[in-house]
């Protein structure tokens, strides 16, 4: 298991207390799962991912990701319509763990309320969530 | 909770550590579970296993009080013509109540006439004692309970005779006639045949052809303090081959793909019968034979070859559930302890979930089952893993039958199976694998 100092955790996303992340570019936001969860979760065996133009409110389940001990659930960060999802991962679920915050995305979306983004946590602000766990 | 000696090891070399059993123990290690599960499927993988307990039975009663408390009649267990057990063999079962329920299940070594050393799960050793003692009233017997004063390490994988060889001061003796369900040597130094068996450096083990991933190996006892020094020897010797350190999560993946049970979760506080593991009781020959192509049917076979305690109750069970073995289209699981249910055909809820894995090495092609190690597998056949375990229902089922798995999240639907990983090497010949 990393150390809270080994996790990769980047400056240019917000995270949730559920350890998603989202990033916002332009119109868009693209949401992952943080280095901290995936590590948490182990092997990822299968990502179930929505299907573009769903929409969903901030905090609704949008899909899960299986381990292979467990199923844990990926929530909203934002709320919002599914633009995109990555379906790489239906082949090479492992980008998740390899590459939380790149290949390992999951879905790309329209916000609904992008002030949203500003309730979420930004890196330091995560680091001293994890470190009360 | 408690530390098995390589409980340092575990830590330093970054293993995701969970409680299990009473024990800290390693989940997975940074390479990742689908790589170790992969590794003793392909190569070889060392678990730890000294959270497991032993307990020594002895005295001339000692086969009395065994044959009185466990499933497996001693003398009628070994190999095909059902051989009464002798030194230097083992045997699988399960300690019972008189109910019928499992207490815990439990290898049963024979050391010597009069001696046996049975290995029982993580944090049973004193219950597993006190059931004996409490039976051993008017006998001859002796039970001691060594719960963390013997440690063990499983290595498991086609290749593990290979490793082992290196480390072994007389691999040729040890080989020779080492068949599935055997052992040779003593963790005890004061014990007379401990010298079958030592590594190079002189330590002595007790190596046992058996472990619990469905696949080829050892499980190797040693005294506890030895237990970091073998490991790192086995890890050293092992380079070439690949072989991996593995968690429990591998070990649980690649038991549920071999159709092997997890004690207090497949088999636990209720009847043991009409299950997948008929070989665990002792059925007269007949109805093993029969039993061979019947699935988890054999409430119905009248008798046993030997008294028990369980026994009546197990041919009186009023309300039969049946366990079955059960395998998944693609890899999603339900959560057992959601809890999550069985429906069948017309969506009744019939039963519930006992286990639910991934066993990341086999995969559908057509209405086949591979693994990666099919010699007949498809040309190339990337599996993406199944989900697969155990399931508890009230309805008589049979092999090819499909029923739904249904959990908080998500509705599966899963086919009842005999077997579920192919092509597993725990019973190949020792000569094919050095």
């Amino acid at each position: 298991m990393k150390e809270i100092n080994e996790l990769n955790l980047p400056q240019d996303v917000r995270y949730t207390k559920d350890h998603e992340w989202a990033r916002a570019g332009g119109e868009k936001v693209v949401i992952g799962l943080s280095d901290y969860a995936q590590d948490q979760l182990g092997d990822i065996v299968f990502v179930e991912m929505p299907q573009p133009g769903d929409v969903f409110g901030k905090g609704d389940e949008f899909g899960t990701v299986e381990s292979v001990k467990a199923v844990a659930e990926l929530y909203m960060p934002v709320g919002g319509e599914i633009l995109a999802v990555n379906s790489a991962l239906e082949d090479t679920p492992e980008y998740v763990n390899q590459a939380p915050y790149t290949n390992g995305w999951i879905i790309e979306i329209k916000p609904s309320h992008p002030s949203e983004l500003d309730e979420l946590m930004n890196q330091d602000e995560y680091v001293s969530m994890l470190k009360g766990l | 909770m408690k530390k098995t000696p390589l409980y340092e090891w575990h830590l330093a070399h970054g293993a995701n550590m969970a409680d299990f059993g009473g024990y800290k123990m390693p989940l997975w290690y940074p390479g990742g579970v689908k790589n170790e599960h992969l590794a003793v499927i392909t190569g070889s993988g060392v678990f730890d296993t000294s959270h497991m307990a032993v307990v020594m039975v002895s005295g001339l009663d000692a086969h009395d009080l065994l044959q009185t408390c466990f499933t497996k009649d001693l003398d009628a267990c070994t190999g095909k013509k059902r051989a009464p057990l002798c030194p230097g063999r083992c045997a699988y079962g399960a300690f019972l109540n008189e109910r019928g329920e499992v207490l815990d299940d439990a290898i049963v070594y024979m050391l010597e006439t009069h001696s046996y050393m049975a290995v029982v799960n993580s944090g049973m050793g004193g219950v597993v004692a006190q059931h004996l003692t409490a039976h051993a009233e008017g006998k001859k017997a002796t039970l001691i309970d060594l719960t963390d004063r013997v440690g063990k390490i499983d290595l498991q994988g086609p290749l593990s005779a290979k490793i082992l060889e290196k480390v072994l001061a007389n691999p040729d003796a040890v080989f020779k006639t080492l068949p599935y369900f055997s052992f040779k040597g003593h963790f005890d130094t004061t014990w007379g045949p401990a010298d079958a068996v030592r590594l190079a450096d002189h330590t002595p083990i007790m190596l046992s052809r058996t472990g619990y991933t469905g696949e080829f190996g050892f499980e190797i006892f040693s005294a506890p303090d030895h237990i970091v020094h073998i490991w790192e020897l086995l890890l050293d010797a092992g380079i070439e081959s690949g072989i991996v350190p593995c968690g429990l999560a591998a070990r649980d993946s690649l038991r549920g793909g071999a159709v092997l049970p997890l004690s207090h979760q497949d088999i636990g506080p209720w009847p043991f019968i009409n299950h997948p593991w008929s070989f665990a009781l002792p059925f007269n020959a007949e109805a093993s034979s029969s039993n061979a192509d019947t699935l988890s049917s054999n409430a119905e076979h009248a008798g046993f070859t030997k008294k028990f305690i369980g026994d009546g109750a197990l041919g009186r069970v009023k309300h039969n559930e049946y366990t079955y073995a059960f395998s998944g289209m693609d890899p999603r699981k339900v959560t057992p302890t959601d809890p999550a249910e069985v429906l069948d055909e017309d969506g009744r809820a019939i039963g519930t979930v006992l286990t639910c894995v991934t066993d990341m090495a086999i995969g559908r092609h057509g209405n086949q089952i591979y693994s990666i190690s099919s010699p007949d597998k498809p040309k190339g056949f990337a599996p993406r893993g199944l989900c697969c375990g155990f399931i508890k229902v009230h309805a008589k089922m049979a092999p090819g039958q499909e029923v739904v798995l249904k959990d908080n999240r998500r509705k599966i639907t899963v086919e009842i199976v005999e077997n579920i990983r192919p092509d597993r090497t725990a019973r190949k010949p020792m000569a094919g694998m050095i």
